[in-house]
């Protein structure tokens, strides 16, 4: 807790912290509020998904990837705050019709309050396909220092999605169910559990046009192979995630005049 | 003089969709063409049409209107939620709510986790909600359960923690969606008496209420709203009253609205619901500010003896009427109020053309520019039947020196010190 302060701007900036963190924390709270196993919720999730799909490549696919735990656990990972942050954020607006309607609430929160709360899971999670490696004989390299970079990323992908999403919800109230769907399909076509590089060249495009794709696999450059993630690729998405987050931000801004006659 | 809150030209619609619009994208999908065709609005209503009014800071204005008359739309874009068709909106100074107490709180954390976020989404910093800790705690007399989940709270309870928290988040500019039936009796009266201290902090309050009375007795002005529209904007028992009139069946006659632009002998307009409001069943033909000598005086001296002529026309018979004056200062505060029924002086039936004088023999105030404000009221005050709001203008000349409201006869005299001039300091009088 800090200093009252006089400037205007610098409270703002204040108030604007102060705003996302009691959201975010209330977010985290209610999550975990009434259950006994509390935190250990966000982890048993990817341990779980994980165990599956080690019992799969092993006993059924027969798909040859070293470290494949850590393997496994880093796409499970992604793409869990991926997905669970998407749907979260798609009901962002629809979800929160009174904070819309309060004098002076700054809408535009409310889209980074769901993606940061997710984020904060996959952080919490994080260490365990670190522990996995180093159980497993790898070593970490300074590659790790980029990671902070491919997180944020992640983040503004999902934020520029976010705004989009949230938008179109309030108009369109079954677009979190589509995208449900939509994610199904997605998931399978983003190499969670298996290599990319199995799949045929002529489909290759698909994976290079999925952001995902270029995000696990930075995720994975620097934690299992100890790499700098491929920086061409990583610039490409740096420029994607702009545009996206300007879009979105855009859409979201016009479509925020009637968020109050909508909701 | 600065405004608080600035509306001008004001307009806002909303748009009103076909029964069968889609509201799901499977929808659009299946329907193809003709349902995308649906998307589209199906007309557009005015909830808000050209509205323009100023509030002065410190003030407390009531709107008031039928339902659907666009008050509460107002009171939203007033605090920037939404965003105006035409027109624009200014508010200076940070807004407060009283709308929408328990926003952001949840049953399931504790009485003090709600309070940090309600307060931060009330507009406070986590410094500022935690200073304020315990003296919002102690407003809703709730200290022995604020570490229990709000689910165990009462209703009333729940209410009193969020009309709690949004009285200490110290707006400048306070909007209130009705006067809050907030627990029971006793909090009640608490949160009209906290009302009344933030206006006397000197806070600009709007109030959106349908009680009529609660707008007379709180708000110094009252606007009044119909079917989006102005209809009338001045001092709140008057508009309130003349609203009242016009709401029960008995008194609606033709619009006022629709009568001409009426020149005073002083040259000033009259505009109907802008300085002039009322019934017009009784008419004030002329209002004459006198001197001594009985010429027509703009200014005057302090002490100096001031005559009001009225002269008024009674088309049909009107069963005794109460004349009222007030002496307002510029700024709107009241320097005297008083009328024939605070004076004891009951009038007959009145019927045609008449004439009545008011005589202060001594107009005590300091100098100043005032108003002299004329009105008719029904014998019940239920409404007024014709009054003119800042029509007459009267100086009261400076004197140099003198600070405050009233300058009543006065002189300095001083004892003959030199007896004790020895022992006690004097003071130079002159």
């Amino acid at each position: 807790m800090r200093n009252p302060v006089a400037s205007p701007h610098v409270r703002k900036s204040l108030y604007i912290y102060d705003l996302l963190r009691e959201l975010v924390v209330r977010d985290m709270k209610l999550r975990y509020k009434r259950s006994v196993l509390g935190i250990v919720w966000s982890l048993l999730n990817p341990l779980f998904q994980m165990l599956v799909f080690i019992f799969l490549s092993h006993r059924v696919l027969s798909l040859d990837i070293p470290n494949y735990p850590s393997f496994v656990f880093t796409g499970v990972l992604a793409w869990s705050w991926f997905q669970s942050a998407v749907i979260a954020t798609t009901g962002a607006i629809t979800g929160n019709r009174e904070l819309i309607k309060r004098p002076g609430f700054p809408a535009a929160i409310l889209p980074v309050v769901t993606v940061t709360a997710n984020l904060i899971h996959f952080l919490l999670a994080l260490p365990v396909p670190l522990l996995f490696l180093l159980l497993g004989g790898g070593r970490l390299t300074g590659a790790i220092l980029t990671l902070p970079l491919v997180i944020l990323f992640q983040f503004l992908l999902l934020l520029g999605l976010g705004y989009l999403a949230a938008a179109v919800q309030v108009t369109f109230r079954d677009t979190q169910h589509l995208l449900g769907v939509f994610l199904i399909l997605l998931f399978y076509l983003t190499p969670v559990f298996y290599d990319a590089s199995v799949v045929s060249g002529r489909y290759q495009i698909f994976y290079y046009l999925n952001p995902m794709f270029h995000l696990i696999t930075a995720y994975r450059a620097i934690l299992i192979q100890g790499n700098l993630p491929d920086l061409r690729f990583l610039l490409a998405l740096g420029v994607f995630v702009g545009v996206l987050l300007w879009l979105g931000r855009t859409v979201f801004t016009r479509a925020s005049y009637r968020f109050v006659e909508e909701l | 003089m600065p405004k608080a809150i600035i509306v001008q030209n004001l307009s806002k619609s909303f748009r009103r969709y076909h029964a069968d619009r889609p509201t799901t994208l499977k929808e659009v999908l299946l329907r193809g063409l003709r349902g995308l065709r649906r998307i589209a609005p199906a007309e557009r209503f005015w909830a808000l049409r050209d509205v323009s009014f100023s509030v002065a800071p410190g003030r407390m204005v009531g709107v008031i209107g039928p339902n659907g008359a666009g008050k509460s739309t107002l009171l939203r874009l007033i605090g920037g939620v939404g965003r105006p068709d035409q027109g624009n909106v200014e508010a200076h100074g940070r807004i407060g709510a009283l709308l929408d107490l328990g926003a952001g709180f949840h049953p399931d954390l504790t009485g003090r986790e709600n309070v940090f976020i309600n307060g931060v989404i009330a507009g406070l910093t986590r410094y500022e909600v935690a200073r304020r800790f315990d003296a919002i705690v102690d407003f809703a007399e709730l200290e022995t359960f604020i570490d229990n989940p709000l689910r165990t709270y009462s209703t009333g309870m729940q209410m009193r923690l969020g009309f709690a928290v949004a009285v200490h988040t110290d707006p400048e500019i306070l909007l209130i969606d009705e006067i809050l039936a907030v627990g029971d009796l006793v909090f009640q009266r608490k949160c009209l008496d906290r009302i009344a201290q933030f206006k006397d902090e000197g806070r600009t309050i709007v109030l959106v209420s349908h009680d009529t009375n609660s707008i007379q007795q709180l708000c110094d002005e009252a606007l009044w709203l119909r079917r989006g529209k102005l209809v009338a904007y001045g001092p709140a028992d008057v508009v309130a009253g003349q609203y009242v009139a016009e709401m029960s069946a008995e008194t609606r006659r033709r619009t006022p609205a629709a009568r001409p632009v009426v020149r005073t002998s002083t040259g000033a307009e009259l505009q109907v619901n802008e300085n002039r409001f009322g019934s017009m069943e009784m008419e004030i033909v002329a209002v004459r500010l006198l001197d001594l000598a009985g010429f027509p005086v703009t200014e005057l001296d302090s002490g100096d003896p001031l005559r009001v002529e009225i002269e008024y026309l009674a088309p049909d018979p009107i069963p005794e009427p109460i004349f009222g004056i007030t002496v307002s200062r510029e700024d709107g505060l009241v320097c005297y109020d008083t009328s024939t029924e605070a004076s004891g002086t009951h009038l007959p039936t009145v019927h045609g053309p008449g004439q009545i004088t008011f005589h202060i023999d001594r107009l005590d105030l300091i100098g100043g520019q005032y108003y002299v404000d004329v009105g008719i009221y029904e014998r019940e005050w239920a409404y007024a039947y014709d009054y003119h709001w800042h029509v007459y203008p009267l100086i009261v000349r400076l004197t140099g020196g003198e600070k405050g409201i009233l300058r009543p006869p006065h002189r300095w005299e001083m004892e003959d010190v030199s007896v004790r001039h020895a022992s006690l300091p004097t003071f130079e009088v002159s």
